[in-house]
């Protein structure tokens, strides 16, 4: 302590020397008390109040007043100076020369300034002596500087020593202390004599130098810079040992400095040390550390595995510190993994440790062998007719597990081994269940960084003799974790410092640079402050909630997941892809940006169904990052590579299956089982008679399972199978037939059809397939097919129906046979054909309104009608309607059901707008034609459901026919079936009600419906003329046509039409 | 949280729908679209009103006209801290699944009380701490939101049932 004091002041009197000033000295004083305070607390009190005494007399001339007042306090103020105060005043300086050397070089110093004083001084000490005897008399004794204090000094000394150590010194030693203290006085008087200047220079030569160094040795924080060796320290000698010995070389010659302890040949070196270690590169040497090197020679002499003589490398002083830097060395473990550098054949391959050796010099390791039995050496060995140099490495096998069988074959003489423990010996290599066993130097195996894939990995893994996968994944995440490099952070990184002098701090990274991470701090104190810190001490933050991804070594490399838990640095987090619970270090993850992540690997995603073998499929379950895992259809899972996948099976979305009650299922469908666990599950595969199920309610297996499919029973999707093509659902759409959903429902009904299928006998062509263009008679039908006796080869085919185009049999028209019927009907069998249509008409109620239209039509107007039907209307509707309609749509028209239904309207319509219907009513209301017109509804309902619809799609429906048949076919129909049939049924009777029925619709739809239509017919009575007649009809229908596709059209395209039908009957006229 | 947001949304309309209450027709196909939707980080829960419906603009290639709407809704945003009532839909040993309204929220086992544990011996499985707290499938829970993750038009929450008057909901 009171050395440490001293220096101090010594220190900083060197500076006060120049300009002292007590009083500014005392302020900075006041300054260190407080210092001094919190260190040195017991001392303080005294010496404070002392102090506080004292330092407003800094005047000298009152220093000897001073000290006589100050007599009794000057222990505490003693106390004081031992907390090493900077300013020394005169008086307190030589009050205490005498107690430490330390303060008489300076009081030394201070001299010139206290010669006049001295009187004073020596009163003081005197005083100070007897209180403070014990203040280490030597080194008053030895002292030399006292030369100030001249005569007196040794009276007083003698008075001092005799008061202090009675006992301690014999009297012979105080005759001889008496000798020695005139010496003293006589070389201080000599010391007095010389000019201060020289007296300074002696001084500063004999202390100068010291001073420096002794203090920063002594001071408790030194710069590391001043502790690095320097020219003037001992030099290190790097000497040569055997490997593996340094440690007991340093203890021979630790023993020897022991034995020669205080001999005459002590061991002159100052110090020996090794770094030896496996994994060292400072190996193989001891480096001793001597003034000379032949003292090293010497201290080495003799002792055993070193070699002083053969090599001593001299250790550069800039190198010297690396000699001890600590590098943390990995340490083999049995069962870690390692890559071989040396054996140039097995360069990069993996092998794993079974054991290191005792001197931690090799370790054995097994790996797979790449041999070659011969079959590679004989051609070269027989070509060249000289040995294959060693050193040049051909192509080099393929790795394999060793084959007794392969060996055998060909060097049977250089094989012997055991065939029960399975271990061999060939060519002087072992092996031991096929692997390759082999002790290899330490320094030939990559250690860091080895990075095992799994692929690897499964290999040593599968040379289990039972042929079990006994995979010691925590060896190999050991290793992986292990070989993971540093963390990177990236900035935006929040990070948390645990180690270092900044623990705790967290902060947001801003940038990194090599090892040092930037980071604005942004919890704590230090908040809004940005520091850098080595990365080494930091971990990644992340809170409960976070969304992460797992990036770098782990094995969950590439999973994403919400963070559920987090002890250290271990972070829990739930994935996204299996909702399962996984943990990983901190370092390994990151903010996760994306969703979704991990999910597939190469081709092979999650949830593929993928072919292993032929007989075998299964759905991935699991998506790892070298493997899948995979669900087979027996139930089992397991794990898989990329390549042991033969394919993946494309998803057959239209496969289908039976459960067990033979309902259909299909992809989609929820079924459930009907036995075991009754598990329920959405049907995610069908593959032969299993299907594999994905449920949420478990997440076992990414929540797949798989059963038959004739255990299942069907829970939703029942008819609820949606078959409607793409694109929007007109029929649902059509606000007017939402608004009429009666009439909606109506118009569905399919038509009835009695009596035989008039199809029966007639004379058809085929039109499609094989027989397409033979003639033939249908003998028999079913509801979809016909059976034709085909003219030409005598035979009876089953063709579809919809194939069959009817002719006549004498003319060879293309007919319609249901048309035919009832223009048949119309000519004849009036009643028949009228019920026909009756029924068949959309307007079944309109219909039997009309029949008696029909009736009056033909008593009364039929002969127009009939005319027209003839002439105008016929050709134009019925001739280039139905018939022309009918072959294509036609006959699918009748079949299909609103469709069929509309097309039997259509025709129906076309029928009776030629025959009867328009023209009766016309006729019937003679001038009504307006309100005709709307009486036309009723049926002309059907007339402008029909001049829409009806003779539309007939007539000229046709003729942009195909369109609404082809296409739109369905909604064609709905739409013209709704039209008249909405309206028809209902508005009827409006037969009696024109107003009404349109006004069932918005008014303008029936005129303009019927205004073309009409113009057709009305072209047939009115100007009788057949041409105009289909002109409108082919005008007004395509315009509908062409809205059509939307219904609206009818209705509310109709109201724009409405003009144009106007003007369309106008042009007729 | 609840909020009364000012959204926007472009409808198409059919051409078959063009006529007179058009707007009425596009104000019921925005609610068919819109409610009971997941936007990005909220939920559409109901539709005020649609107090802005523009002109329309037929679409060139298709006639659809398209309308821009702008209305107002009731959404439901979770926040991370929210506390949510939740019913218990599934549960496995590492936690259980609860549904608040559309949201799904898993909570972990670690985010229980300790007392909490997994006890597969009982049908149905269920959490319980032996005494008066037994979450099954069925049970109504109080859950704090840890966290939330967004995807295209689907939201997943983990939650804790980790403190006071959190977990099961007595009756």
């Amino acid at each position: 302590m009171a050395s440490n004091s001293w220096q101090f002041a010594g220190d900083g009197d060197e500076s006060d020397d120049d300009n002292f000033n007590p009083a500014p000295a005392d302020m900075s004083d006041d300054e260190n008390n407080d210092n001094d305070e919190e260190h040195n607390h017991n001392h303080r009190p005294a010496g404070k109040t002392v102090r506080q005494a004292s330092s407003p007399v800094p005047d000298e001339e009152e220093e000897e007043e001073e000290h006589d007042e100050e007599e009794d306090a000057r222990p505490a103020k003693r106390s004081r100076r031992d907390d090493h105060d900077e300013d020394e005043d005169e008086e307190q300086d030589e009050e205490e020369n005498e107690e430490i050397d330390e303060e008489e070089e300076e009081e030394e110093e201070d001299e010139e300034d206290e010669d006049d004083v001295h009187g004073g001084n020596r009163r003081k000490r005197r005083n100070k002596d007897r209180r403070a005897a014990f203040f280490d008399i030597e080194a008053e004794v030895d002292d030399e500087d006292e030369g100030e204090d001249e005569v007196g000094d040794g009276e007083e000394i003698e008075d001092f020593i005799d008061n202090a150590h009675p006992d301690d010194i014999a009297d012979s030693g105080r005759l001889n202390d008496d000798r020695r203290h005139r010496e003293l006085d006589r070389r201080r008087e000599m010391e007095a004599s010389l000019d201060a200047e020289k007296q300074a220079e002696i001084l500063r030569e004999r202390y100068g130098k010291r001073a420096p160094a002794r203090g920063y040795g002594d001071m408790a924080i030194v710069p590391r810079r001043l502790l690095l060796p320097s020219v003037e320290d001992p030099s290190i000698w790097a000497v040569r040992c055997k490997e593996g010995k340094e440690r007991e070389v340093i203890f021979s010659i630790m023993r020897r400095i022991e034995e020669r302890m205080g001999t005459k040949n002590e061991v002159p070196i100052t110090a020996a040390f090794e770094r030896g270690g496996v994994n060292s590169v400072m190996k193989g040497y001891i480096y001793v550390e001597a003034q000379r090197q032949n003292d090293i020679l010497v201290a080495l002499d003799g002792i055993l595995n070193v070699y002083p003589r053969s090599n001593m490398h001299l250790v550069e002083i800039k190198d010297m510190p690396d000699l001890l830097r600590v590098i943390k060395t990995p340490n083999l473990e049995p069962g870690a993994w390692v890559r071989l550098k040396k054996p140039a054949k097995h360069a990069g391959d993996l092998a794993q440790v079974i054991d290191v050796t005792e001197n931690g010099l090799e370790a054995r390791v097994r790996f797979i062998p790449r041999l070659d039995y011969g079959v590679r050496d004989d051609p070269v060995f027989q070509a060249d007719g000289k040995r294959k140099r060693p050193g040049v490495p051909g192509p080099r096998p393929p790795q394999r597990l060793f084959s007794e069988a392969e060996a055998r074959k060909r060097h049977p003489r250089h094989l012997q081994g055991n065939p029960q423990t399975n271990s061999w010996n060939y060519n002087g290599d072992d092996f031991e269940n096929g692997f390759q066993v082999k002790d290899i130097k330490i320094q030939q195996l990559e250690v860091k960084n080895v990075n095992p894939s799994l692929e690897e990995v499964t290999k040593f893994a599968s040379g289990a003799e039972d042929g079990t996968e006994n995979l010691d994944l925590k060896a190999l995440a050991a290793t992986l974790k292990d070989s993971a490099k540093s963390v990177a952070y990236v900035p935006g990184d929040i990070i948390e410092v645990y180690e270092g002098e900044q623990q705790g701090v967290i902060g947001k990274a801003t940038n990194v640079q090599g090892d040092i991470v930037t980071l604005q701090v942004t919890e704590g104190d230090l908040a809004g402050r940005t520091i850098d810190v080595p990365n080494k001490g930091l971990r990644k933050r992340f809170r409960i909630g976070d969304h992460v991804k797992v990036i770098g070594g782990s094995r969950f490399r590439d999973e994403v997941g919400m963070v559920v838990k987090i002890v250290d640095d271990r972070v829990t987090l739930l994935t996204d892809q299996t909702n399962t619970e996984i943990t990983v270090f901190s370092k390994d993850l990151r903010e996760a940006s994306d969703i979704g992540g991990q999910g597939s690997l190469g081709q092979y995603s999650l949830l593929d169904l993928v072919q292993l073998d032929a007989t075998t499929v299964g759905c991935i379950v699991k998506v790892d990052r070298e493997s899948v895992v995979v669900l087979d259809q027996n139930g089992d899972t397991k794990q898989v590579q990329p390549s042991q996948i033969t394919n993946k099976l494309p998803k057959r979305k239209f496969a289908v299956a039976a459960d067990r009650n033979g309902s259909e299922i299909r992809l989609d469908d929820v079924v459930r089982e009907y036995g075991g666990q009754q598990r329920q599950g959405k049907i995610i595969h069908v593959h032969r008679s299993y299907i594999f199920l994905h449920t949420t309610t478990t997440n076992e297996n990414a929540g797949v399972f798989v059963t038959r499919a004739n255990g299942v029973t069907t829970v939703a999707a029942k008819g609820g199978r949606n078959t409607a093509t793409a694109g929007p659902d007109l029929s649902s759409m059509n606000p007017a037939l939402k608004r009429n959903p009666a009439a909606n429902g109506k118009q569905m009904a399919a038509p009835r059809t009695f009596g035989p299928d008039r199809a029966i006998n007639q004379t058809v062509v085929i039109r499609r397939g094989g027989h397409k263009g033979l003639l033939g008679i249908v003998k028999d039908t079913t509801d979809t097919h016909a059976r034709v006796e085909l003219h030409s080869k005598g035979k009876i085919i089953t063709i579809p129906k919809a194939d069959l185009s009817f002719k006549d049999k004498i003319t060879g028209k293309t007919i319609d046979i249901n048309q035919r019927g009832g223009s048949r009907g119309g000519f004849g069998g009036g009643g028949r054909g009228g019920g026909e249509f009756g029924s068949r008409t959309p307007m079944a109620s309109g219909g039997s309104d009309r029949t008696p239209a029909w009736g009056s039509s033909r008593s009364t107007a039929r002969t127009p009608a009939w005319n027209r039907d003839a002439g105008g209307s016929r050709t134009p509707a019925w001739n280039d309607g139905s018939r022309t309609v009918n072959p294509y749509d036609g006959s699918r028209t009748p079949y299909g059901g609103a469709t069929a239904y509309g097309g039997i309207g259509s025709r129906t319509p076309a029928w009776h707008s030629g025959s009867r219907t328009p023209a009766p009513d016309g006729f019937g209301h003679g001038s009504k034609t307006p309100a005709w017109s709307a009486g036309s509804d009723s049926w002309g309902s059907k007339t402008p459901g029909y001049g829409a619809s009806a003779p539309t799609p007939g007539a000229s429906g046709d003729a942009w026919g195909y369109t609404p048949g082809a296409g739109g076919g369905n909604s064609s129909s709905a739409y013209d079936a709704p039209t008249p049939g909405g309206g028809l049924s209902a508005p009827t009777p409006g037969a009696a009600l024109n107003a009404p029925t349109p006004g069932a619709y918005s008014a303008p739809t029936p005129a303009p419906v019927s205004a073309p239509t009409p113009g057709a017919w009305q072209g047939g009575w009115g100007s009788g003329d057949a041409v105009s007649a289909p002109t409108p009809g082919a005008l007004g229908a395509p315009t509908p046509a062409a809205y059509y596709s939307a219904p609206t059209p009818a209705a509310y395209g109709g109201a724009a039409e409405t003009p144009g039908g106007a003007p369309g009957y106008a042009d007729d006229d | 949280m609840f909020f009364l947001h000012n959204l926007e949304r472009r409808v198409t309309l059919h051409p078959s729908y063009f006529g007179r209450n058009m707007h009425e027709l596009v104000t019921t196909k925005l609610v068919k679209d819109v409610e009971g939707t997941c936007a990005g980080d909220y939920y559409i829960i109901a539709i005020m009103d649609a107090f802005d419906v523009s002109e329309g603009r037929i679409l060139p290639g298709n006639g659809l006209a398209e309308f821009t709407v702008k209305y107002r809704a009731v959404v439901w945003r979770p926040f991370k801290g929210e506390v949510v009532d939740a019913i218990v839909f599934s549960i496995n040993p590492h936690g259980f699944f609860c549904q608040a309204g559309p949201l799904s929220i898993f909570v972990s086992s670690h985010l229980m009380p300790e007392e909490i544990h997994f006890d597969p011996n009982a049908t149905p499985p269920q959490f319980t701490n032996n005494a008066d707290m037994v979450i099954e499938p069925g049970t109504h829970v109080r859950v704090k939101i840890g966290g939330l993750r967004t995807e295209l038009g689907e939201m997943y929450a983990i939650g804790s049932i980790n403190g006071d008057f959190l977990g099961c909901l007595q009756a």
